[in-house]
């Protein structure tokens, strides 16, 4: 057990980056605030760059860097258009809740 | 209705689940011969840093769990905070544990740029419209059914312990070639002809990968962010009928600024 906690390694890394997937999941699924579930996928983006550099540690090939790169320019994109959908639908509604954007359900 | 669905997606996970796991714990993604084969990057057997992602260090092992801690404990501040203001601190307090991960796999470069970006732009963007907002949440968490409620977290639980389990057992391909992780990879220097060696994960070595090989990669981003920036604009402008309201003062002062200049 201890030698769990001394011996940090790559799975420790994995694991972390999985719990902060889990966290970003659990977040979009329960919360009904859109910017809150957009900051959850965010979570979840950075989850995945985590686990894109430890892989590129592993097997010693940056190209893990580059791609994790473009993960952040990506979701950087993905923030904007997603804020400024947000903003437009509180200029409609005056709410961001999305259990009551049901338009478009009939 | 909703529990039966929801049943029967545990149990349809769980499946995969159980046929994926045997062969995910001893996938070895490349056999023991083909990684004598020369990756991209030429890889330096050298490291004058030792290998440090492995590392039997006590140092590095506290400083592991305690950004571990922070950028988990961030993570969590923002799925359960009512108060927007107070998520998005969380959130920032959860990118600086994952800038600080980052420098634990030898990525400063994307370190820094997570700080930048992240904890820096990103996070800016969310407090403006926190604040144009500015609306408190009357309930957080959607309700649903006790049982849901029951079986969504055994579930969870489950699937994450074996996550857990299966993740803490990877290894890397070939373990005598891994645990001298390389430190420094070995590119053409700045005279022709020479070769130079520099830090895995700086600066030149990532961009190295992201001119060469990633060159179209890069520049279908930069297209990407020019249309996302103005599908941005275009998307939280104002309707028609507002841009019309909000166009006739903007008219009045310039009409009468020209007659000023005339008299």
């Amino acid at each position: 057990m201890s030698d769990l906690l001394i011996n940090v390694g790559y799975g420790h890394f994995l694991v972390l980056a999985a719990l902060l997937f889990l966290i970003g999941t659990v977040g979009v699924l329960i919360r009904r605030n859109a910017l809150i579930i957009l900051m959850s996928v965010e979570l979840m983006l950075n989850a995945a760059n985590m686990t894109l550099l430890t892989f590129s540690r592993m097997w010693g090939d940056l190209s893990g860097h580059t791609f994790a790169l473009i993960v952040i320019a990506v979701a950087a994109a993905e923030a904007a258009v997603g804020l400024a959908i947000v903003v437009a639908v509180f200029r409609g509604r005056r709410n961001v809740d999305v259990d009551r954007l049901t338009t478009l359900r009939h | 209705m909703r529990v039966l669905l929801l049943i029967l997606t545990v149990l349809v996970t769980l499946g995969a689940i159980e046929a994926i796991a045997p062969q995910l714990a001893v996938a070895d993604p490349i056999p023991a011969q083909a990684v004598n084969q020369t990756p991209r990057t030429n890889i330096t057997k050298r490291s004058p840093h030792g290998d440090k992602v492995e590392s039997k260090d006590m140092g590095m092992a506290l400083l592991f769990w305690a950004f571990a801690a922070a950028t988990l404990g961030g993570a969590l501040f923002v799925i359960t905070r009512r108060n927007l203001i107070a998520a998005v601190m969380g959130m920032v307090g959860s990118f600086l544990g994952i800038s600080a991960v980052y420098m634990m796999l030898y990525a400063s470069f994307l370190s820094v740029i997570q700080m930048l970006v992240y904890a820096g732009a990103i996070m800016v963007l969310f407090v403006f419209v926190v604040m144009i907002l500015n609306r408190p949440e009357d309930e957080p968490v959607a309700p649903t059914g006790r049982a849901g409620h029951v079986i969504g977290g055994l579930a969870i639980v489950y699937l994450v312990g074996r996550l857990i389990l299966m993740l803490m057992q990877v290894q890397p391909p070939n373990p005598a070639t891994a645990v001298q992780a390389p430190a420094q990879v070995t590119l053409p220097g700045d005279v022709v002809g020479t070769m130079e060696k520099v830090d895995w994960g700086s600066v030149k070595a990532v961009g190295w990968d992201l001119f060469g090989p990633g060159l179209f990669v890069f520049e279908a981003v930069s297209i990407l962010l020019l249309i996302a920036v103005v599908g941005a604009i275009a998307i939280a402008r104002p309707l028609h009928e507002d841009q019309n309201n909000a166009g006739e003062p903007r008219q009045i002062p310039r009409d009468e600024a020209a007659t000023g200049g005339h008299a």
